[in-house]
């Protein structure tokens, strides 16, 4: 690849998404557009950003910048935040909601293995106040095709070993006559997945209980994380919380959240950051 | 360090999966049918076992009713890996006293994945 082809998809990236991809891991650009790139007879990444810039096509670029985002993910990937969200941050937001109705919002979840693992999880909650609980899940993802995947729920060979026990597997999934495994459909009541991406205002998404942003604002430029984080903010209740991955660093990214006095490893609103920034 | 018994009639695959999982710190041994396999149990009980289910002189499922049935044959943590993907053989382990289950094909991070699934890693 061309310094000039990693310099225009670096930027596309930046603009689109807010992704930092130094050009220490220009390899990932390869990898991540190598199916685009085939799909479109292009023999080189080269040929495809000629072709954009000859070319403009909104659509495409939107698709290229979406399939730069990093769609690793595996089932139960963080199980010790997912413990602690299901052992203390929803059963302590159920304790102060009226209605017994929880919103949680998962954002940045690729092919929706988070979404479908907290799921799981609170399936488990047998005699948990948790199980009585009227609970919507909301995934999102830049990424169409990922949000497609997501919303099927239809995962490979490889994708179902990863994270999964094989009673997991076996309770939550049906094997198809492929080879794949798709979800239960008793798992898809309140879950849901929309294509949405953090750069923008998440008015129309409504308010959340919890928000949760994994192995997302890490990939991102400086100002996006400040971006991304005001617009998590903005859709989180009164005394709501936002996790990351616990590997995250982002505290003092944006002065509109703060750690959490309530709940360990989580982040709140700070309601007075806000007013000085509208002040 | 851990023991685990690798238990394939393909060479390849018991050294394949003997790398991955020396790379988990286990000591490794391997056998080439249940029957090989459950001799080397009665000497020296590994702690865990990864076993194919179509294997000439004794398969994987026979194998493991007579293991569970041994003095200690309780003990030891058992990974099918087989080629037998479909639920009513998974079903059909489970209720033999199989802990996890890997479908063949596999690679490190999905041995990985197991192990750490019933605590061996």
């Amino acid at each position: 690849m061309q310094e000039s082809t990693y310099n225009e998809l670096a930027d596309l990236a930046l603009r689109t998404t807010g992704q930092h991809i130094p050009a220490s891991k220009s390899y990932l650009i390869d990898a991540r557009l190598s199916n685009i790139s085939r799909r479109e007879s292009f023999a080189t990444l080269d040929d495809l950003v000629h072709c954009l810039k000859a070319r403009p096509n909104q659509r495409f670029e939107q698709e290229i910048a979406a399939a730069l985002t990093n769609k690793r993910t595996h089932f139960f990937r963080e199980r010790e935040l997912l413990a602690q969200i299901v052992g203390y941050a929803l059963p302590h937001r159920l304790k102060q909601s009226k209605n017994g109705r929880l919103r949680v919002w998962c954002a940045g979840v690729s092919t929706g293995q988070d979404v479908w693992s907290l799921a799981m999880r609170l399936r488990e909650e047998v005699g948990s106040p948790l199980a009585s609980a009227d609970i919507d899940i909301i995934g999102t993802d830049v990424s169409t095709l990922c949000i497609e995947t997501a919303n099927q729920g239809t995962y490979g060979h490889f994708e179902v070993q990863k994270g999964l026990s094989i009673h997991r597997l076996m309770t939550n999934f049906t094997r198809e006559n492929s080879g794949d495994w798709t979800i239960n459909k008793e798992l898809r009541d309140g879950i849901s997945f929309r294509r949405h991406n953090l750069l923008h205002p998440a008015q129309d998404l409504g308010s959340f209980d919890l928000i949760i942003c994994t192995h997302v604002i890490s990939d991102l430029a400086k100002p996006a994380q400040h971006e991304v984080l005001t617009h998590l903010s903005r859709q989180l209740l009164p005394g709501g919380f936002l996790f990351a991955a616990p590997s995250e660093e982002i505290e003092g990214i944006n002065p509109i959240i703060k750690p959490s006095r309530d709940m360990r490893g989580a982040f709140e609103r700070d309601t007075s950051a806000s007013k000085t920034v509208a002040a | 360090m851990k023991h685990c018994l690798i238990v394939d009639d393909s060479r390849v695959v018991r050294t394949v999966a003997g790398r991955i999982v020396k790379d988990l710190s286990f000591t490794v041994s391997e056998a080439a049918h249940g029957a090989e396999a459950l001799e080397i149990c009665r000497k020296d009980m590994p702690d865990a076992i990864l076993l194919d289910w179509n294997m000439p002189v004794m398969n994987g499922l026979d194998f493991l009713r007579a293991l569970r049935r041994e003095d200690r044959g309780k003990e030891p943590v058992v990974v099918f890996c087989t080629n037998e993907n479909d639920s009513e053989h998974i079903s059909e382990a489970i209720r033999a006293g199989a802990n996890e289950y890997i479908m063949k094909p596999f690679d490190a991070e999905i041995v990985e994945s197991k192990f750490a699934e019933v605590g061996l890693v």
